[in-house]
């Protein structure tokens, strides 16, 4: 019986376990009768002669994309890429192909699964534009894009209409849903997924970007469709302008519920760059009503929303040093100067709204308010490519645009630029991949693993990462020759739920992670906890639970740095350092089971050169000090919530 | 296939054909056609189409002042561009030298969608990409991991002992206790090469392939570290038959039939031409980013 509460809980989402309470519904078992105290030894009886057999949980993670843009994305299409669909998804399946900057292009190695999620917001417009198409070119705004992008200037057209499209001022003859151009462009979009999809080898998902971008700053979502063509046909993208559209995430929910009764089909959304919202991806308080945040918000956004991408090219967004100072691994690529066109600067206070862990944090208050936690999502990274090539690796990154695609100049272009702030080329992040622990490489498979959080994210590296939660690891369980067994069995895996701990135990975690075959070595496997106090206050502490090497925490508590191998000019690095698996149990030392928490792991490689040194190697150019060569890559997992009895 | 049915299914056949359809018919309908020097007629068809513009522009049909307005608009147009052309305006103009090359690039992309492949065609695709198609080949194994960070300067006399004992017990040995503890499986079940490769690294695949099946053998190296591997049974890649591959194929001749007759009907075409290329010689030799 016991094997079977393992396989509900990894066919469910959000499972909650209570050790003490499980014998007592368990003593029978269809081999025998069992009494508390064998039970309570965990394996209920004695296991098969052969330890494969019985297993139905993942055994390997699946990597893949879940934010690639081509050609069919307006901003795409004007910075230059010419690649669409199909060819996108044969870049992620391996294949040497020709970039739209004219150079072949190919990938270490295959991704597993990708989604292409071009803007529903003129979708299509690409083409239309370029096929000047009359209507489009009648209207002022229609003429000078279709006059600055053939006459070589792209990128300044693809500001334009970013620029107009965050005013919501956009020219008659923009393609709406219902549009002839519209349909065919997502009609397209659908068969390139359809014909790339090969269950059991890729999987290839039906998507498309809500991209709510009102006043400059960024809500945007990636909608992925569970089910093939023939359900996501009978429905059109949901947009942002009114009034087909809505820029408030309240109304994406309404299309998402709309959507489900209407196709059949299964969908879910990720919302990304917190980072460029100014302080409106993880709101207390809405900012299209100045509310604060309800029930229904609480449970629509959880019912739709459950993951969330922490890091891609557009910067890192799991914490930020000035929410969390004594975290020392917290000043990692950070975008951090305003909004999304920067028309409008960061201030401090708006940090708090914008990263993973603090929302992580204000979900515990939240909860206690209303009842539902609405920031409980797991992580995946991915790459918000706008050049149809998912290609994030160090020595191997493609950039944002198709005008940052490799180059000898890439690094010193503005990104962004306005009158407020610049974002220079070398700022972009080579990051990142969603991680998946599913059972097969198949959109079901996939898709149901998302919806129950067991993913992580990584910021380039295939890196495997295991992370479980229970009140019964042990010490002796890293020793296990198969950590992934005993940690199904003992507890729930990433994404999912502890409550009401026994009287007198701790949580406690067995955390595993594999180095990237033809990646790094690690250099320490963390588990960042937070936590509602008892005077209602959030609280965070990062904790080193296993390290490469002999290395010893000094008075301070800070464990010596891994070292650093880096040659920078010649762009290498050795594994005489770090370690190639970490493997510990851990249990948290100062825990109280009145208070609701969250623990999730974060692996940290040993540093490594970054893109902008492969670069300035290559093209032998030579960077302005404030150009960052070395880096350290990183996994985080979804995380676990513990929540006490009756709460 | 005989070489007349070649010919005939040739698409750059079927595109001058095509053209000579379009713009001979082009020419007969056009209003250019009754055109003399000096003289335009706006015709009834022409008008009809104004006003079809119109109404999906604006979602409703236009007023008689705003069809005046339109038939105005229309023959200043026809004045403005003949005079334009006729003082050479279109020439090295960018806006419009684009233009052109992307309506016949259009014409052609349509032109080589529209020849379906037989069964010959793509069985012969088939053989001459068989690397693309191929089943691949599939291992069945067990490994057993040891981690080099943790037997140190032990780590090769650990691995014969270890070698030595699994040896001993062969198909008997017991995975779930030997070893050090590792991520991922110890034993696979036709196992295909490239999703060996996208878990062990490619060096560990090459190593694979090389070792006899039947006893254990190693220590063989990954990314990780060090594993001993037994090999019970593997099968050989083969060449599928075209019914199980027929939709990948098909997608995949239409795409390499597209980039050939593409860079075919540019070939032809420049046949017509002498091109002639001044370049100075050049003295700076410095790496260029992007290759064209």
């Amino acid at each position: 019986m016991k094997r079977k509460s393992i396989l509900i809980s990894t066919l469910f989402c959000a499972p909650a376990i209570s050790t003490n309470r499980a014998p007592a519904e368990e003593t029978a078992t269809d081999i025998g009768t069992l009494d508390q105290e064998t039970a309570a030894k965990v394996f209920p009886a004695k296991p098969p002669y052969s330890p494969y057999a019985g297993r139905n949980f993942p055994t390997r993670p699946f990597f893949g994309d879940t934010h690639t843009h081509t050609s069919f994305s307006l901003d795409a299409g004007a910075f230059g890429c010419r690649l669409g669909p199909k060819d996108a998804y044969r870049f992620a399946k391996g294949e040497e192909i020709m970039a739209s900057s004219g150079q072949r292009v190919r990938l270490s190695r295959p991704l597993d699964f990708q989604v292409v999620s071009d803007h529903s917001d003129g979708f299509g417009f690409f083409p239309q534009l370029m096929s000047a198409d009359p209507a489009l070119l009648a209207t002022p705004q229609g003429r000078k894009w279709y006059d600055l992008i053939q006459s070589g200037k792209g990128a300044q057209a693809a500001i334009d209409i970013v620029t107009s499209f965050g005013k919501g001022q956009l020219p008659k003859g923009w393609p709406l849903p219902g549009t002839p151009a519209y349909r065919s462009a997502w009609r397209d979009t659908i068969k390139a997924a359809d014909e790339a999809n090969e269950p059991g080898r890729f999987t290839a998902f039906i998507g498309y970007e809500w991209t709510s971008n009102a006043g400059g700053n960024n809500l945007h979502r990636n909608v992925v469709f569970r089910d093939n063509g023939a359900k996501a046909s009978l429905i059109e993208p949901y947009t942002t302008q009114p009034p087909l559209g809505s820029p408030n995430p309240r109304d994406l929910w309404k299309w998402m519920v709309m959507c489900e009764e209407k196709t059949g089909a299964q969908i879910l959304a990720i919302s990304h760059n917190g980072n460029l919202s100014n302080g409106r991806m993880f709101p207390i308080v809405e900012s299209f009503t100045n509310k604060k945040i309800d029930r229904e918000y609480a449970e629509s956004r959880m019912r739709w929303e459950p993951l969330y991408e922490a890091t891609q090219i557009k910067g890192d967004g799991e914490t930020h040093p000035f929410l969390s100072p004594n975290d020392e691994f917290a000043n990692f690529e950070r975008w951090d100067k305003g909004n999304l066109d920067l028309t409008v600067v960061k201030k401090p206070e708006m940090l708090e709204f914008e990263y993973v862990r603090s929302a992580y944090k204000n979900g515990l208050k939240m909860e206690a308010e209303l009842g539902v936690n609405p920031y409980k999502f797991g992580m995946v990274g991915s790459t918000d490519a706008h050049t149809g090539l998912a290609g994030v690796e160090e020595d191997n990154f493609m950039g944002k645009t198709s005008s940052s695609e490799p180059s000898a100049e890439r690094f010193s272009h503005p990104f962004v630029k306005t009158s407020l702030a610049t974002i220079m080329g070398w700022e972009q992040t080579a990051s990142g991949y969603a991680a998946v622990w599913a059972q097969e490489n198949t959109r079901e498979s996939i898709f149901d693993a998302m919806k129950r959080r067991e993913t992580y994210a990584t910021t380039g590296p295939r890196m495997a990462v295991r992370f479980f939660g229970g009140f019964d690891f042990d010490a002796v369980d890293a020793n296990n020759r198969m950590p992934a067994k005993i940690g199904y069995a003992k507890g729930v895996p990433m994404g999912g739920d502890l409550t009401d701990a026994p009287k007198g135990k701790a949580p406690t975690f067995l955390v595993a992670a594999l180095k990237d075959p033809i990646g790094a070595n690690l250099d320490r496997y963390q588990i960042v906890k937070g936590w509602l106090d008892a005077k209602g206050q959030t609280q965070e502490k990062v904790y080193d639970v296993v390290v490469s090497g002999d290395r010893k925490p000094d008075a301070k508590g800070k464990i010596p740095d891994v070292g650093n191998t880096v040659d920078i000019a010649n762009a290498s690095w050795t594994n005489t350092i770090g370690a190639p698996e970490l493997i510990a149990v851990w249990k948290d030392p100062d825990f109280d089971p009145s208070l609701r928490s969250f623990y999730y792991g974060r692996v940290i490689e040993i540093p490594t050169p970054r893109w902008t040194a492969y670069d300035a190697k290559y093209f032998g150019v030579t960077m302005p000090k404030e150009v960052p060569m070395t880096t350290t890559e990183r996994a985080y997992t979804s995380p676990i919530w513990y929540t006490p009895a009756g709460k | 296939m005989n070489p007349m049915q070649k010919v005939l299914r040739e698409p750059l056949l079927h595109f001058l054909l095509l053209g000579t359809a379009i713009f001979g018919g082009y020419n007969l309908l056009s209003r250019n056609s009754r055109d003399e020097p000096g003289k335009i007629i706006i015709s009834e068809g022409q008008i009809a189409a104004m006003a079809e513009g119109f109404t999906r522009t604006w979602r409703r049909p236009p007023t008689r002042e705003e069809i005046d307005g339109l038939i105005n608009d229309g023959v200043q147009e026809e004045v403005y561009c003949r005079e334009a052309m006729a003082l050479g305006l279109d020439k090295d103009d960018t806006i419009i030298r684009r233009r052109l090359r992307q309506k016949l690039d259009f014409v052609t992309a349509d032109v080589a969608a529209l020849a379906e492949p037989t069964d010959d065609d793509l069985n012969a695709y088939l053989k001459t990409h068989a690397d693309t198609f191929r089943v691949q080949r599939q291992f069945t194994f067990s490994q057993v991991y040891l981690n080099p960070e943790r037997h140190g300067e032990n780590l090769v006399k650990d691995t014969a002992e270890l070698l030595a004992r699994l040896r001993q017990a062969g198909d008997k040995a017991n995975l779930s206790e030997l070893g050090d503890s590792f991520l991922l499986e110890h034993s696979f079940q036709l196992l295909p090469s490239s999703e060996i490769v996208k878990q062990f690294g490619e060096k560990f695949a090459a190593k694979l392939s090389e070792l006899s099946p039947g006893q254990w053998e190693g220590p063989i190296e990954s990314g990780y570290g060090v594993h001993l591997v037994r090999i019970s049974g593997r099968t050989e890649g083969r060449l599928p038959a075209l019914a199980e591959v027929r939709d990948a194929v098909r997608r995949d001749w239409a795409n390499t039939r597209r980039l050939e007759s593409n860079e075919k009907f540019f070939a032809e075409l420049l046949k017509r031409y002498v091109v002639i290329i001044e370049r100075k010689k050049r003295t700076d030799e410095t790496r260029v980013a992007v290759a064209k």
